[in-house]
C-alpha cells in the first residue's frame, strides 16, 4: 500500500465512521422517551441536585462514576424511600459507621433527589445490573415459611444474616438472642418507629397475622 | 535544538511534572480514604476530582508542550508567535488555579457550589469534565489559541508533513470532542450518552491519534528511520484505531439505557481496538532492530517502546477483557473499571509524554550527552509500583464481581471487609509510586543542564 493510499483511507474511513455513528445518535436519541419514565420537574431538580453535591465523586449511576460507594442505577428498586431520606440527609444518624458524609441537603433537595433516583429506577438499562445467579441458586433451600417470607420481602436487602445482606439496618445473625421475644417482632414489624424511635425501617403491615407470627417465629431462631 | 522558540515546551513539561506529583499526592490520600473515609479535610469526591483533574489536564499540557516542540522541528521554522504561546501557558495555569480553588471551597462548604445562569458556580458534578461551564470556555478559548498558533507556524512554510497532520488532526478532533460535554440535559441517559462522546472518543480516539503521531516522531527522531517507511505505518495505525475506536464507543452504550443493538455494535467494534495497539507495538520493535549504529539517548528509546508494549497491555488487554457485553454485564461499574483505567492511562498517555520529555529537553537545553541513569530509575520505581496496584485493584474487581454481582452481597460489606488487603497494598504501592515521580520532577528540573558524568 502507498503512503497516499493508506491516507486516503485513515481520512475518509474516519469520516465514514462517524457518519454511522451520528445515524445511530439520531435513531437512539429517538427511542429514549419510550425506555424511561416521563421527566418531572422533581426529576429534572433532582438530577442537579446529584450534579449539585457531585454525588459521582464517589458513587457510581448506569455503573459509571467513582466506584467508591454503592451504585445508585436501582436505588429505589431494594431501598424504601423512607429510609433513603432519612440516610442522605444524616447517614450517621442511622448507621453510626457510615463512610457518607452530611452534606447538608435540604429537606427538599432530598425530595427531589429521591424523585430523580425513582425514576433513574425505572429506566430500560437492558436488565442490568443482573439479579444474582448464585444468590438464587441457594435461595430455594429455605427450610421454615418465615425464611421464605424473609426472602419474599426482600429484608436482606437492608439485613445481613452470617455475612449475607445489606447494611442499611441492623445486623439480624443475633436477633433472636437480643430480643427473645416473638410479640415484640410482630410489634415492630408492623410499626417500627413505635419501638425504635426515629427507625428508618418501613412498616409491614400488609403482611397478615399468620405472616407475621410466621417471621417473627423466624427471627427468634437467629441466635 | 535548532529554533528558540521550541523552548516553550518546558514551560508546558514543568508544569505538567508538577502536576503530575499533584495528581499522584492526592491518590494516596484517596487509596487511604477507602480504609478511613475521614482522614483528610476534604472528603473522597473532592481528592478524587482533583486526582483525576490532574491527570487530563497535566497530559494535555504535556502534550500542548511536545506540539510546540514538534511543529518548528517539523515546519522547520520558529513558532509563528512565542508571545502568544507564552500568554496561552500563563492563561492556562490561571484558569486551572482557579478550578482548583474552586473544588477545595467546594470540599469544605458544599452549599457554594451555586446555581448561576442555570450552570454550577464550581463543579459540574460530571465526572472527568467537573470544571465548571465558565472554565470549559477557558480551556476552549486556550485550545483554539494554541491550535491557531501551530497552524500559523506551518503556514509560513507549509511543509504538511504526515506527524504534523496526524498530530493536528488529533489535537483537532480531541478539540472537537470537548464540546458534547458542555450542554445540560435533562435526561440521565442523554447526560451519560453524551458524556462518553467526550470521554471514550478522546481516549480511544483522538488522543491515539495523537501518540500515534509523536510515536513516529520519537522513532525518527531517535533512529533516523525512513519518515516515509514510519508514516505510512502510522496512517495505518490510526486508521485502524478509528475505524475500530468511533463505534466501539457502543461498549459504553449496554445498561444505560440506551437500545439493545448497542451490544452488537459496541462488543464488535470495541474487541478489534487491540489491533491497532498491537501494530505500534510492532512498528517500535521493528524499527528499532532495524537500526545499525549506537544510539545516543537510550533512556528516550526506552520509554518510546515501553510506551508502546503498556499501551497496549492497559488499553488493549485489560480493555478487551472485559469489552464483551456477555463479561461486562457482570464487570461493569467494578474495581476492574479502576484497574484498566490506571493501566491504560498509565501505558498510553502518562509514559507517552515522559517520553516525549526524555526525547526531546536534552536537545532543547542543547546538551549533547546527559546522565540517564534517574530516567531508568524513576521508570522502574512507577511502572513496578503500577503493575502491583493494577494487580491489586484488579483481584478486587474479581472479588467483587464474584460476591457482589454474583452472589449478592451488598456492595459496603465487600469493600469494608472481603477487599480491605488489597486497598492496604494499594496504598502501599502508591508510595512507592510517588517514589518514582518525585525521581522524574527532580530530573525533568536538572536534566541536561550539566555535562554527564564519565562512564554514564
Ligand atoms: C489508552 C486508551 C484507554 C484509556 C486511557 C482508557 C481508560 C478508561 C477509563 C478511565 C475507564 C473508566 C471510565 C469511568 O470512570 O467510568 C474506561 C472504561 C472502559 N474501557 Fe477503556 N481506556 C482505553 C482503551 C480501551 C480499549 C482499547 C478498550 C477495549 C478494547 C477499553 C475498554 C473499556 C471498557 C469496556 C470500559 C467500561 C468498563 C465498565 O464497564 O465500567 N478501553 N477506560
Ligand atoms: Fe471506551
Amino acid at each position: 500500500m502507498s503512503n497516499n493510499a493508506a491516507k486516503h483511507l485513515f481520512i475518509w474511513g474516519s469520516l465514514l465512521c462517524f457518519v454511522i455513528l451520528i445515524v445511530l445518535t439520531v435513531d437512539t436519541m429517538g427511542k429514549l422517551d419510550s425506555r424511561a419514565p416521563e421527566i418531572t420537574a422533581e426529576v429534572d431538580a433532582g438530577k442537579k441536585v446529584w450534579h449539585k453535591y457531585d454525588c459521582i465523586g464517589c458513587h457510581t449511576i448506569l455503573g459509571n462514576g467513582s466506584y467508591f460507594a454503592p451504585d445508585m442505577t436501582k436505588a429505589t428498586v431494594r431501598k424504601p424511600k423512607g429510609y433513603l431520606k432519612k440516610f442522605i440527609m444524616n447517614p450517621r444518624a442511622i448507621r453510626p459507621n457510615a463512610a457518607m458524609p452530611v452534606l447538608g441537603l435540604s429537606e427538599k433537595e432530598a425530595n427531589d433527589l429521591i424523585a430523580f433516583l425513582d425514576w433513574m429506577s425505572k429506566v430500560d438499562t437492558n436488565n442490568w445490573p443482573p439479579p444474582p445467579i448464585l444468590a438464587q441458586a441457594a435461595a430455594g433451600k429455605a427450610a421454615s415459611a418465615g425464611q421464605v417470607l424473609f426472602q419474599q420481602h426482600d429484608c436482606a436487602a437492608c439485613h445481613q444474616i452470617k455475612g449475607i445482606g445489606g447494611v442499611a439496618g441492623p445486623d439480624l445473625t443475633n436477633a433472636g438472642s437480643k430480643q427473645p421475644d416473638p410479640d415484640w417482632h410482630i410489634a415492630h414489624l408492623k410499626n417500627p418507629e413505635s419501638l425504635v424511635p426515629d427507625s428508618a425501617m418501613p412498616a409491614f403491615n400488609e403482611l397478615s397475622d399468620q405472616e407475621l407470627r410466621d417471621l417473627a417465629e423466624y427471627l427468634v431462631t437467629l441466635k | 535544538m535548532k529554533y528558540q522558540s521550541q523552548k516553550i515546551a518546558l514551560n508546558f513539561y514543568t508544569a505538567a511534572v508538577v502536576l503530575f506529583l499533584v495528581q499522584v499526592l492526592v491518590g494516596i490520600i484517596a487509596a487511604l480514604q477507602f480504609m478511613w473515609p475521614d482522614f483528610f479535610v476534604l472528603n473522597f469526591n473532592t481528592i478524587r476530582t482533583l486526582h483525576i483533574n490532574a491527570l487530563v489536564v497535566w497530559l494535555l499540557m504535556g502534550m500542548m508542550g511536545a506540539t510546540y516542540y514538534v511543529v518548528p522541528e517539523e515546519s522547520e521554522t520558529e513558532l509563528w508567535s512565542l508571545p502568544l504561546a507564552q500568554l496561552q501557558f500563563w492563561a492556562t495555569v490561571l484558569a486551572v488555579t482557579l478550578v482548583v480553588v474552586g473544588y477545595i471551597v467546594m470540599g469544605i462548604f458544599p452549599q457554594a457550589n451555586m446555581e448561576i445562569f442555570g450552570t454550577l458556580l464550581l463543579n459540574e458534578g460530571r465526572e472527568y469534565i467537573e470544571a465548571p461551564r465558565w472554565a470549559d470556555i477557558l480551556i476552549v478559548v486556550s485550545v483554539l489559541l494554541f491550535l491557531f498558533n501551530c497552524f500559523m507556524t506551518i503556514m509560513k512554510t507549509k511543509k504538511f508533513t504526515a506527524v504534523q497532520g496526524v498530530l493536528l488532526g488529533g489535537l483537532t478532533f480531541l478539540a472537537l470532542m470537548y464540546l458534547p460535554g458542555m450542554f445540560y440535559t435533562k435526561s440521565m441517559v442523554k447526560d451519560q450518552y453524551w458524556w462518553w462522546w467526550v470521554v471514550h472518543l478522546w481516549v480511544e480516539g483522538s488522543w491515539e491519534l495523537i501518540a500515534a503521531a509523536l510515536l513516529a516522531f520519537m522513532l525518527h527522531k531517535l533512529l533516523g528511520t525512513d519518515v516515509k517507511v514510519l508514516a505510512k505505518w502510522m496512517y495505518i495505525e490510526v486508521g485502524l484505531v478509528m475505524f475500530t475506536g468511533i463505534l466501539g464507543l457502543g461498549h459504553h452504550y449496554y445498561w444505560i439505557g440506551t437500545p439493545a443493538y448497542w451490544l452488537w455494535v459496541g462488543g464488535i467494534f470495541s474487541s478489534l481496538e487491540p489491533i491497532p495497539l498491537l501494530l505500534m507495538v510492532w512498528d517500535a520493535f521493528r524499527t528499532t532492530r532495524e537500526t545499525r549504529g549506537v544510539v545516543s539517548n537510550r533512556i528516550g528509546l526506552y520509554l518510546t517502546v515501553s510506551h508502546a508494549i503498556f499501551n497496549f497491555v492497559g488499553a488493549g488487554l485489560w480493555g478487551v477483557i472485559h469489552t464483551l457485553p456477555q463479561v461486562n454485564k457482570w464487570t461493569h461499574g467494578t474495581q476492574l473499571t479502576t484497574a484498566h483505567g490506571h493501566l491504560a492511562f498509565y501505558g498510553a498517555y502518562v509514559l507517552l509524554i515522559v517520553a516525549m520529555i526524555y526525547v526531546t529537553v536534552p536537545s532543547i537545553r542543547g546538551a549533547k550527552e546527559f546522565n540517564q541513569s534517574k530516567g531508568y530509575q524513576s521508570f522502574w520505581w512507577m511502572t513496578i509500583s503500577m503493575v502491583f496496584i493494577v494487580v491489586t485493584i484488579t483481584a478486587a474487581g474479581m472479588v467483587q464481581t464474584y460476591l457482589e454481582r454474583l452472589f449478592g452481597l451488598d456492595y459496603v460489606s465487600v469493600k469494608a471487609n472481603y477487599n480491605l488487603w488489597f486497598w492496604i497494598f494499594r496504598a502501599i504501592f502508591g508510595v512507592g509510586f510517588l517514589v518514582g515521580v518525585l525521581i522524574l520532577v527532580v530530573d525533568v528540573l536538572t536534566l541536561g543542564k550539566k555535562p554527564a558524568a564519565s562512564g554514564s
